[in-house]
């Protein structure tokens, strides 16, 4: 490992063991006290009950290398830290929604609670990393949920997943993880899946 | 189970299916009901390239997640394993050594199996001949191979059948008392196997002792009181020794004498109240009837953290009590896993507001009753070494680690000598020294399967982390399979043969359980006088331990080393037998395999078979097959589980899953509300589910869900603050009637239905 080296945290969903239970979004719910309407992850099936096609995988921001929120968002609410994990300021976002059109995995949510469908600031994933709030303050934890990083602890939703699927960490780390299970499978994923490049593409 | 070979309990454990080569699933869902466990499933195939393979009435997400995947009808099991075992045994590859030195009967299942040709197999359970011979080629090739089972097993008439044949076709492939293998049922809530074991059960008495007068004496002096207090409680001695009512059929000792209601033995009398603690009785089928018993009731006392909805579904007004239970977070104590093992579980905090514990709910009762001292006593009591019989050692006692020792002391039938809580309360505090797979522990634990799953004999013992593994000694959790049948039968010797006793047994062959008559002769010891003048009438009411000990000395199971049998000549079918639903849709089956001859004083109450099946061609005016089952989101009834606004937000409506195909034909369009009938006359309205997980002749309905009757709202009935944040129709309103001819459980897994747009 080069003397340069930083961690990079992502996330990785081991398709071939997720089975829908949700574990890892109520766990994110219940942790962040999010109200019901917003889902900062989501667990999506694809083809259920088809035979040999169904299958399942858990989905929030992904903290992308290069994020394209980040790119399109006209008032510059967003910013990524030193170790990848994407971030925004709600008292700076406008709620206009630019980051959600721009988002390959329709992370961003919004509160819609006015008329019109007007929306309120953005809400999503932070890795369990907080905001730009003091570290554990009670506004922190009122606008972005619980900061577990600063803790030392996992993001919630890893540490409940019960067939440990959802892999978080230095990318370096989940890869050697999850490498290994695809060796011992004998089979791996067959292309890189819709979306990869924008989470886990190199700057 | 139990009658096959010895003990109705998981033979292995869930992190032990990390070392199969295939997994057979037969009416189980883990990914949704242990979605924890599942993970082994998932190492299985990721480590051990295991094949896993899912029977299963409807594509689960366990099916989604399997290598091979039959589409069964309900309630057709029994043919499937035969059709295996067809195979099996035409191709030789069967265990023959193990088959002749550990079974009795495999003769006739063989003969049984000949009848039952893949194509047979095809017209009766739907599955093509082709997938039954891949499958069967999969699984008895790849050995060891597991077989799990669930609900789907054992919810139907014929459920004591199905959990014959599992054990059998383990049996024939010698898939037993190894690594890998075994036949893993997986309990459905936290401490089911607990509850059991501690009898919340109305034909047993704790650790399974029978309902003998013997047992009841055995009792009376462990309890440390007289017989004939215990008997003045009763009615009669006769109803004392008397199967009880059970969950499934209490409503039938409410409602008797009724029209066109189930007639009754029960001394003479109704039920008339009807105490509840922390069951979800509005998930128990036949809920019309369950409503109108409510109704009929006297008194109702429900104890619940959560409103039990059986308040909510009564029409009753007076003498309806709900008490606030405490959580399982509010107190302390063991508790069982799937795979026998125990865990100590530690407060988190006091009992908040009023709620009170389990226990002391109880312990007031029993005050107000007036017998608390006799229903606390037996936790101030130690067996004396001296002279083998209970005395009182302290004048109050300290919960529960007094209640744990005091089912160490009693309970010998399942081997429970060895738990006692302080030994329970060092392996929940070295939890982390045990292995995942094997349950060895390390360092200091070294020596000890985690949790000391039962039999644990002694309380220096290891506990048995997989039952009848001949190739461990008795003293690292080794056993043959137990001898419970007696000796011969037919003229045929039911002990194991030659060379199938446990690794360093002293007695190389089979041999009987140990009694103080045999205890010289078998074990091939002397007892000193004394020891004789201590020594307790058979190793399960053996109080002075002796039995236990020199066994072990031996390397020896006190339960005897037998053979396991696939014949039980007490039963109605001694040998598993297909028998059709009482509600099949498929007329010309029943009357190739009808269902039993009606029981009478079933549990207490006369049970309708074959009556029921042959009152009409049901399948005319009721045509869909509807299977009842869980959500991964939910638990039991769900009351507690809907009371979570995340949770509930999951699945914020009661829905049926419904195949796009038959919701056509019917004109029910995604998302809108359809009516089912059951063959009862009751009828439930709730949202279709378009879902290809279900094939066109089938619907699929979860259990969770209650607050709503029959298209009524009763939610209204919640008290104030108390309404969940889901309601809906409850499925059991509209599942058909329909008993296991043995265990009384209910058909839930196979009956039918008529659809209809609403």
């Amino acid at each position: 490992m080069s003397e340069d080296y930083y961690a990079r945290m992502k996330f990785y969903c081991d398709e071939s063991r997720c089975i829908q239970c949700d574990g890892c979004s109520v766990a994110c719910a219940e942790a962040h006290e999010l109200p019901v309407g917003i889902s900062r992850r989501k667990v999506i099936t694809l083809n259920e009950g088809i035979e040999k096609k169904e299958f399942s995988t858990s989905v929030a921001c992904m903290h992308c290398t290069d994020a394209p929120c980040e790119q399109v968002c006209p008032v510059d609410c967003f910013y990524i830290r030193e170790d990848g994990i994407v971030l925004h300021d709600k008292d700076v976002c406008i709620g206009c929604g630019y980051c959600l059109f721009a988002c390959p995995f329709g992370a961003p949510q919004f509160p819609q609670d006015g008329a019109f469908g007007t929306k309120g600031a953005m809400d999503k994933c932070t890795m369990c990393a907080g905001g730009p709030e003091e570290t554990n303050s009670a506004k922190e934890r009122e606008l972005y949920g619980q900061n577990r990083i600063a803790e030392g602890k996992v993001p919630v939703c890893a540490a409940m997943c019960s067939t440990k699927a959802l892999l978080v960490g230095d990318s370096e780390d989940v890869a050697k993880v999850y490498r290994e299970r695809v060796a011992a499978r004998g089979h791996g994923i067959l292309s890189a899946p819709y979306g990869w490049d924008a989470a886990y593409g190199n700057k | 189970m139990a009658n096959t070979w010895g003990y109705g309990a998981m033979t292995n454990s869930l992190g032990d299916i990390q070392n199969a080569k295939a997994i057979i699933v037969f009416g189980a869902n883990p990914a949704v009901n242990h979605p924890v466990g599942f993970q082994h499933f998932l190492k299985a195939k990721e480590r051990n390239n295991a094949q896993l393979i899912v029977i299963d009435p409807r594509y689960t997400k366990t099916a989604a997640k399997s290598d091979l995947y039959a589409q069964i009808r309900p309630g057709t099991d029994i043919p499937f394993m035969y059709g295996m075992l067809h195979i099996i045994f035409k191709n030789g590859w069967h265990d023959q050594g193990f088959v002749d030195d550990r079974v009795y009967g495999m003769d006739d299942i063989k003969e049984e199996a000949k009848k039952w040709t893949p194509e047979r197999v095809e017209d009766v359970t739907g599955v093509p001949a082709d997938k039954l011979i891949q499958i069967t080629r999969v699984y008895a090739k790849s050995t060891p191979g597991t077989l799990v089972w669930a609900m789907g097993l054992t919810q139907h008439s014929n459920g004591s059948s199905n959990t014959r044949m599992a054990p059998i076709l383990q049996l024939a492939l010698g898939n037993l008392g190894v690594e890998g293998g075994g036949c893993n049922i997986l309990r459905g809530h936290d401490n089911v196997q607990g509850a059991t074991d501690m009898c919340c059960l109305s034909h047993t008495l704790p650790g399974y002792y029978g309902l003998s007068k013997g047992s009841w004496g055995y009792f009376a002096k462990s309890w440390g009181v007289d017989y004939d207090w215990l008997k003045g409680r009763f009615k009669s001695e006769e109803m004392m020794g008397a199967k009880g009512f059970t969950l499934a059929r209490w409503y039938a000792g409410v409602l008797a004498g009724k029209p066109g209601e189930d007639k009754i033995h029960n001394a003479g009398t109704n039920l008339k109240a009807l105490v509840v603690l922390g069951n979800g009785i509005t998930a128990i089928a036949q809920q019309a009837k369950v409503k109108e018993a409510l109704d009929e009731l006297e008194l109702i006392v429900l104890a619940d953290p959560f409103v039990n909805e059986a308040a909510v579904l009564t029409d009753k007004k007076d003498n309806v009590y709900i008490l606030p239970a405490a959580t399982q977070f509010e107190t302390s104590g063991s508790v069982t896993a799937t795979n026998r093992a125990s865990q100590w579980r530690n407060k988190v905090v006091d009992p908040l507001y009023e709620s009170k514990t389990d226990h002391d709910i109880m312990f007031e009762l029993a005050k107000r009753l007036g017998f608390y001292d006799e229903f606390t006593k037996g936790m101030l009591l130690k067996d004396d070494p001296k002279t083998a019989k209970p005395v009182q050692v302290k004048d109050k006692f300290q919960w529960p680690e007094d209640a744990t020792d005091e089912i160490a002391r009693i309970i010998k039938t399942i081997g429970l000598t060895g738990w006692t809580a302080e030994r329970l309360k060092k392996h929940s505090e070295n939890w982390h020294m045990f292995d995942e797979v094997s349950g060895r522990g390390h360092g200091p634990m070294k020596g000890e399967y985690y949790g000391l799953p039962w039999p644990c004999w002694t309380t220096e013992h290891s506990g048995s982390p997989i039952l009848y593994n001949i190739h461990r000694s008795v003293a690292e959790g080794g056993m043959g399979f137990r001898n419970r049948f007696g000796l011969e039968h037919d003229g045929v010797d039911l002990l194991a043969g030659k060379g199938s006793a446990p690794k360093g047994s002293a007695n190389k062959d089979g041999y009987p359980e140990i009694n103080a008559k045999n205890i010289e002769e078998v074990l091939g010891i002397t007892l000193t006088a004394e020891e004789k003048s201590l020594i307790g009438k058979n190793w399960k009411v053996d109080t002075s331990g002796i039995i236990a000990q020199k066994c072990m000395e031996q390397g020896m199971a006190p339960y005897g080393n037998a053979k396991a049998r696939a014949k039980v000549w007490t039963f109605p079918d001694q040998i598993p037998l297909h028998r059709e639903p009482l509600h099949s849709p498929r007329q010309d089956l029943v009357e190739a395999y009808p269902s039993f001859a009606d029981k009478e004083n079933h549990y207490r109450v006369d049970t309708k078979y074959i009556s029921k099946q042959s009152e009409k061609d049901w399948s005319k005016e009721f045509p869909v097959n509807l299977i009842t089952g869980r959500l991964v989101n939910m638990n039991g009834a769900g009351v507690e589980t809907r009371a979570s606004k995340y949770l509930a937000k999951l699945t914020p409506e009661m829905f049926c899953d419904i195949n796009p195909g038959l919701a056509a034909n019917h004109g029910i369009r995604d998302g809108a509300m359809m009516w089912i009938h059951s063959p009862e006359g009751t009828k439930i309205k709730v949202k279709a589910k378009f879902s290809h997980s279900v094939a066109e002749d089938r619907v699929f309905i979860p259990m969770h869900f209650a607050g709503y009757f029959q298209g009524e709202d009763r939610t209204g009935n919640f008290p104030q603050g108390t309404k969940p944040y889901a309601s809906g129709e409850s499925a059991n309103t509209v599942t058909n009637y329909g008993y296991d001819i043995i265990t009384q459980i209910p058909e839930t897994k196979g009956g039918l239905c008529r659809i209809e747009k609403a």
